[in-house]
């Protein structure tokens, strides 16, 4: 993703701390972490702060956005969830055939094309990158704990209800009648994946403290 | 760039809607808008403002980092740096001309592009593909973005890494110390020798000047 906003707080210092200690003992070569919830809930801003911490310790962790991975690109998107009804909108809208290619060049130490989403143009760009030299790979969008090879599943627990504010000063996107059907959508099938993960957080929109 | 932490804030908006407002008027096809100034004063701030802002009125404006061209890793600069001296080294000379002027040859010629884009988070250099068919402006950010050639429009910062200091520190980028000290002196020199060439001065409160 390119030309995202992320804005780190003390709260998302303070849950990628929680991970690390998680991680301690857990820890083995080519590890892949998930982060999944809901639009606007902190997800790409705790991978930030967790890569960070992890480059402090000497791991080297590449982050990858599921966003950039949707078979429909950004500005299509909106009129073919239109025409293909509220149900299409879902896991199923990622392409997961190119999700489980990365993965396998993550596991082989290759070089690896990925899309990459910028957000200004709302063009996809394409990123080569080389996993030769990267410990981890860090998860992160709405369905990303669906990913049956990851070693870490952490699951942030905000809804989108919550999220509001975080939605409007976000400026990625701006709320319609249509928008909040899609969130509600969102939402259920986000919540729906929650089972099975390892790690919960609950970022209060409002109250800069995280909760386990 | 992957990985950058922007913090935009009104004074950025404000000088961008100025700018926004000079482009408008001097708008042509496959437009270069140079934004140069020191470490820390704000230019990517001020180049995803204004090409946010393009977006809206219907012109799409890509943003080139120019630190994503300097020619020596970000790992091995330092050591480089100090092998062949701060003051020899430091300067429009440590960015790859070549690529970056292929790279907007690319972009007035409408075609695919592939060059570099650093990963902030694992501090490597990954390959970004960009497709300029629809791209309709250029936003050039960097310490010598200006000394471009062919620019429209050469935007200078006068901010200081004097006054600045405090922002580096907030943004965490790189530990100060004497030896960034060093750099950021260099660097100050040879960022201030390319103000004449400027058309549009943005000033220490961010107020903007127009000149001939």
């Amino acid at each position: 993703m390119l030309n995202d906003r992320i804005t780190v707080t003390p709260k998302h210092e303070q849950a990628a701390d929680v991970v690390l200690e998680f991680l301690a003992d857990k820890m083995k070569p080519k590890f892949i972490i998930t982060i999944g919830g809901e639009v606007g809930s902190g997800k790409s801003t705790l991978a930030y702060a967790l890569a960070h911490k992890l480059k402090k310790q000497g791991v080297r962790s590449k982050i990858v956005d599921l966003d950039d991975f949707y078979k429909i690109p950004p500005l299509q998107r909106k009129e073919w969830r239109r025409a293909n009804g509220i149900e299409s909108v879902g896991p199923s809208e990622y392409d997961w055939g190119k999700i489980i290619h990365v993965i396998n060049d993550f596991y082989e130490n290759q070089k690896s094309l990925m899309p990459c989403v910028d957000l200004i143009t709302d063009y996809v760009d394409e990123i080569t990158t080389n996993f030769n030299d990267i410990d981890i790979i860090i998860i992160n969008g709405l369905y990303a704990t669906k990913i049956e090879q990851a070693d870490l599943r952490i699951f942030i627990e905000l809804t989108y209800d919550e999220t509001k504010e975080a939605q409007i000063f976000g400026d990625k996107e701006e709320m319609t009648a249509f928008r909040k059907q899609i969130l509600e959508r969102e939402h259920e099938m986000v919540q729906g994946l929650k089972h099975g993960c390892d790690l919960f957080f609950d970022f209060d929109a409002l109250v800069d403290k995280y909760h386990l | 760039m992957l990985g950058d932490v922007l913090l935009i804030t009104e004074k950025h908006q404000k000088a961008g809607e100025a700018i926004i407002e000079h482009i408008l008027k001097k708008q042509k096809s496959k437009m270069m808008i140079a934004i140069s100034g020191e470490s820390g004063s704000g230019k990517t701030e001020l180049a995803h403002v204004v090409a946010k802002g393009l977006r809206k009125h219907g012109i799409m404006a890509k943003l080139l980092h120019i630190d994503n061209y300097y020619r020596i890793h970000p790992l091995e600069r330092t050591e480089w740096r100090k092998q062949n001296g701060i003051q020899n080294v430091v300067g429009p000379g440590e960015y790859d001309w070549e690529t970056l002027n292929k790279n907007i040859k690319e972009f007035k010629a409408g075609t695919s592009s592939t060059g570099p884009c650093v990963d902030l988070v694992t501090e490597q250099i990954d390959q970004l593909t960009t497709d300029y068919s629809g791209i309709d402006m250029l936003i050039i950010d960097g310490l010598y973005a200006i000394k471009t050639a062919d620019a429209d429009v050469r935007v200078f910062i006068e901010l200081t890494y004097h006054e600045t200091k405090k922002a580096q520190v907030v943004r965490g980028k790189e530990p100060q110390n004497e030896y960034r000290m060093q750099v950021l002196e260099k660097e100050h020199q040879e960022v201030q020798a390319l103000k004449p060439t400027a058309n549009i001065l943005i000033g220490m409160d961010y107020s903007v000047r127009f000149v001939k």
